[in-house]
């Protein structure tokens, strides 16, 4: 949810929360303060009409001027005494032509021996009328003052959070790979907000520490992948001169072991500087590719090893998917995937290669894995068998399929090691023969 | 024959100027790129061994210099594996063939003599043990005169045994230069077995004896028997 959505419905909310309130605060003290103010001037009406009666008693008889209040002076026979019964009503009022609410104080009043009950009526329209245009106003100005407050935001959010807005777009292109807008002050930022600044500061140091630690990184790999390999150039070659020599067996088998355990030290090194260099992004080199020719020439290969092994081999192409790879890394990529399906095949079994526009799908006998197969893609998981390799295998094809965005799904079923690798996205090309 | 070995690396060195010396080069060692160009400069070499990094500077300017000079020498390049990028500029200015660090003595051995039959450029040039006779150009063999039909693999692998012969080949050796390193061990092992077994058999059938000689599950030797 954008923060501007998200500002605006607070105020939305706590705005008319408010208005609400006290709308109704001002709706219950305005009528209250009415209704005493109204009673007052009822009551005072009496005294006044009191005053006049008195003076002049042949008021009762004489003819009302019937606007505004209503006063009707009645002889009373009881003797009873009404004091001040204030009550509310309605009558038609024929000028309006409908019911309209009136207040209607009734008293009775003993004068020149007479009784007389009095009755005062005092239309009550313009009292509702007054809280109702107060209500109104209130209403407007809530209005008023949220629609202000969401163009206020609007262009605060456009004006004061666009150097928030740079800065984010600005990460989001970062790549630390190539990190070529910062390098070439592209980059300026210019706010005039405290936190926005500290956060441009922050996020320069943080950029900067993190491209210095990258190229770190990648130093530290690239010279110590060069700083093994000769002392275990060093180590083998040493070793192969001993092998020369006129030695015992054990020495020589000991020897021997040196020399091999520096050769797979030396494959290890190999595959981990791989890794770590695909890690770094250091094959961007992409290339269309026809893994239909990859996966031939692969084959070809592999064929002694296959015939040594008295695999069946099986290959069907459904297309002939042209992909943006990396040559060097898709071929190492399958040359993985075919040399699992040998090594940990059984004799006499079989391989099938299924190749359609969009999936790879190479199948192999084999005995159960032993480990679960979601570890399978773990570095140094191996199973007991192959001391000789490194174990590194898998783990090498979870990166370049990473690398790449590929999928790769391992299960194993009815007797078969079943690899799939979907390219459904990368798949640009392709022709069904 | 005449070798130059520029190489930073003196245990290095020591352990292939050794080796090639008991070879039967004559040997001369460069520890930089300044006495490898004085060397170069002064004196004609039928091979060089150039590492490409070297303390004050890179190997490729050894060779880009050789042939300006248009030397005939051979060169040979030693790179680090990841290095795939000076592997191919060194061979397009001219280098005859690349090793990868860290390498066999028995496979740089056999490169060596490659470079310098190529160079010398003698089609008559055949390499010869006991009853065998290769001629690496046409890629025929003969066994006591009469011819002998390998497979590719096989004739690589009798060639590479011919190139050291009397010495010990390791297994891994072997692999790597049968199928660089793009097999597993364990399973070319195997492999390497099986092609032996042929070769074998086929020497033997032409009225050669058996000169392949296993050593201990280390490697083999390829000996003319007492």
């Amino acid at each position: 949810m954008k923060l501007l959505a998200i500002t605006n419905r607070l105020y939305l909310i706590s705005i008319g929360a408010v208005i609400l309130i006290s709308s109704l605060a001002a709706f219950f003290i305005l009528r209250s303060t009415i209704n005493n103010e109204f009673n007052r001037k009822l009551v005072a009406e009496k005294e006044h009409l009191l005053n006049e009666f008195k003076a002049n008693p042949k008021l009762s008889e004489g003819n009302f001027l019937n606007v505004g209040d209503r006063i009707t002076i009645t002889p009373f026979r009881s003797d009873s005494v009404i004091r001040d019964l204030m009550l509310d009503t309605a009558y038609f009022e024929p000028y309006e032509d409908e019911v309209l609410p009136f207040r209607v104080l009734i008293f009775t009043e003993r004068i020149n021996g007479t009784n007389y009950k009095i009755t005062i009526s005092k239309s009550m329209v313009p009292n509702m009328d007054l809280i109702s245009g107060v209500g109104q106003i209130m209403i407007g100005m809530g209005g008023l003052i949220i629609l202000i407050l969401i163009l206020i935001n609007k262009v605060i959010l456009r004006k004061l959070w666009a150097p928030f807005e740079y800065l984010l777009d600005h990460l989001k292109t970062f790549d630390i790979t190539s990190p070529r807008r910062i390098r070439q002050g592209e980059y300026t930022f210019d706010s005039k907000v405290d936190e926005f600044k500290q956060l441009n500061q922050v996020l320069n140091d943080m950029i900067k520490q993190s491209i210095k630690d990258y190229n770190n990184l990648k130093e530290f790999t690239e010279n110590t992948s060069h700083e093994i390999q000769t002392p275990l150039a060093i180590i083998r070659n040493k070793a192969e001169s001993l092998l020369q020599e006129n030695l015992s067996k054990e020495q020589l088998e000991d020897i021997g072991k040196i020399y091999e355990a520096a050769g797979r030290l030396s494959r290890l090194k190999t595959g981990l500087s791989l890794i770590s260099r695909i890690d770094n992004n250091q094959y961007i080199k992409k290339e269309p590719i026809n893994l239909k020719e990859v996966i031939e020439n692969k084959l070809e290969d592999f064929e002694e090893l296959i015939a040594i092994k008295n695999l069946r081999l099986k290959t069907t192409y459904y297309g002939e998917p042209e992909l943006e790879l990396n040559s060097e890394l898709t071929s190492i990529l399958i040359t993985n995937l075919i040399n699992n399906a040998i090594k940990h095949n059984i004799k006499d079994g079989l391989i099938n290669i299924v190749l359609k526009d969009v999936e790879l799908l190479i199948e192999n006998t084999g005995t159960p894995p032993v480990i679960p197969t979601e570890q399978m893609f773990d570095r140094f998981q191996k199973t007991g068998d192959t001391s000789e390799s490194t174990g590194l295998g898998l783990s090498l094809v979870k990166k370049i399929v990473e690398h790449f965005n590929l999928k790769v799904k391992y299960i194993y079923e009815k007797d078969l090691h079943k690899l799939y690798l979907t390219f459904e996205h990368l798949s640009k090309k392709t022709s069904i023969k | 024959m005449n070798i130059l070995l520029i190489e930073d690396e003196i245990s290095l060195a020591e352990t292939t100027l050794k080796y090639l010396e008991k070879e039967g080069y004559h040997c001369e060692w460069a520890k930089n790129l300044e006495e490898a160009s004085e060397k170069a400069w002064l004196y004609t070499y039928d091979c060089l061994i150039v590492d490409i990094t070297l303390p004050d500077g890179s190997g490729l300017d050894i060779i880009k210099k050789l042939k300006e000079r248009k030397s005939r020498s051979g060169i040979i390049i030693v790179s680090a594996r990841n290095a795939v990028q000076d592997r191919i500029s060194g061979l397009e200015i001219g280098a005859d063939d690349y090793i990868i660090k860290p390498f066999d003595l028995s496979e740089l051995n056999a490169r060596v003599k490659a470079v310098i039959r190529r160079r010398n450029f003698d089609a008559q040039n055949q390499i010869s043990f006991d009853k065998i006779v290769i001629n690496p150009y046409d890629r025929q063999v003969t066994v006591s005169g009469e011819p002998l039909t390998l497979t590719k693999k096989e004739f690589d692998l009798l060639l590479y045994f011919i190139s050291n012969p009397n010495r010990l080949i390791t297994k891994e050796s072997i692999a790597e230069h049968l199928w660089g390193d793009n097999m597993d061990m364990a399973d070319s092992y195997d492999f390497i077995y099986s092609h032996l077994k042929n070769l074998r058999k086929k020497i033997t059938g032409k009225g050669g004896d058996d000169y392949i000689k296993t050593i201990y599950g280390i490697g083999y030797k390829f000996v003319k028997p007492s």
